[in-house]
């Protein structure tokens, strides 16, 4: 697989280029959300500029994420990933409104409140003091021992998801947390 | 003096949210709260205690719950 997805950038190195506006960048999809994830941890260790979004309507495989990554940098990517032995299934340059990954995260004001989702997960603050009031979706296991262990703290206070979580929806909320983090700092 | 949140049929977060702007409006008191799921009846708790409140009663009714927070 990796070998095919080397040959389709070395095939486009000639062809596309000056088209670099138009193909800046692509997404990597992968067979499953853990496959995703330990992809996401390798690039980012490595400093890499990377965002976990949703997957474009046009593509139909592979999981319910995928990874937008700079196609630049496309060759160290899976150079990269292949050390880590987490190769994509597939690699798509974004090339049309169609292949655009989705954004992951959709946020709500609610006034006092501010509720982001991703994915299946909702993490709810009181923008006031930055207290986490209520986090809800998913349907995992550890997701009541989540609620419990971060409602009521401050975001600088609760524990991330991430460290704590064992399930897709402990991933999904630390998504919905740094994006939180995100939006405050800002 | 008791007052009620009626949040059935709205989904997450609305209930906890309509629970914490009831209880920053009273403070203190007792508070009923009205949600037929039971995502909601413990979301509503667990926000509700997180605030210093207690749960002093949870009761099935129809197809939801009632619940009934307090504070001294």
């Amino acid at each position: 697989m990796i070998l095919n997805i080397r040959n389709w950038f070395k095939g486009k190195e000639k062809k596309e280029v000056g088209m670099a506006s138009k193909w800046d960048r692509g997404i990597l999809v992968f067979e499953n959300t853990s496959e995703v994830i330990q992809a996401e941890n390798t690039l980012k260790s490595q400093g890499w500029t990377i965002r976990v979004m949703g997957p474009p309507p046009e593509i139909r495989t592979g999981c319910d994420l995928v990874i937008e990554f700079p196609l630049i940098e496309g060759l160290n990517i899976l150079r990269t990933l292949e050390a880590a032995g987490a190769s994509p299934l597939e690699v798509v340059p974004v090339k049309s409104p169609l292949l655009q990954p989705v954004d992951l995260f959709q946020t709500k004001d609610y006034g006092d409140f501010l509720m982001v989702r991703a994915a299946n997960m909702k993490l709810t603050i009181d923008k006031e003091n930055l207290c986490i009031v209520n986090i809800s979706g998913g349907g995992c296991p550890d997701v009541p021992y989540l609620a419990g262990e971060m409602v009521g703290k401050t975001l600088t206070e609760a524990p991330n998801p991430r460290d704590i979580g064992h399930t897709l929806c402990g991933y999904a909320l630390h998504l919905a947390y740094e994006e939180v983090l995100r939006r405050c700092s800002q | 003096m008791s007052t009620t949140v009626d949040a059935r049929g709205l989904s997450c977060p609305q209930p906890v949210l309509m629970t914490m702007d009831e209880m920053k409006k009273v403070g203190k008191g007792e508070i009923t709260i009205m949600v037929d799921t039971v995502t909601s009846r413990e979301n509503v708790s667990r926000a509700a205690e997180s605030r210093g409140w207690q749960v002093r009663e949870v009761q099935e009714e129809g197809e939801g719950f009632r619940l009934t927070i307090e504070k001294g």
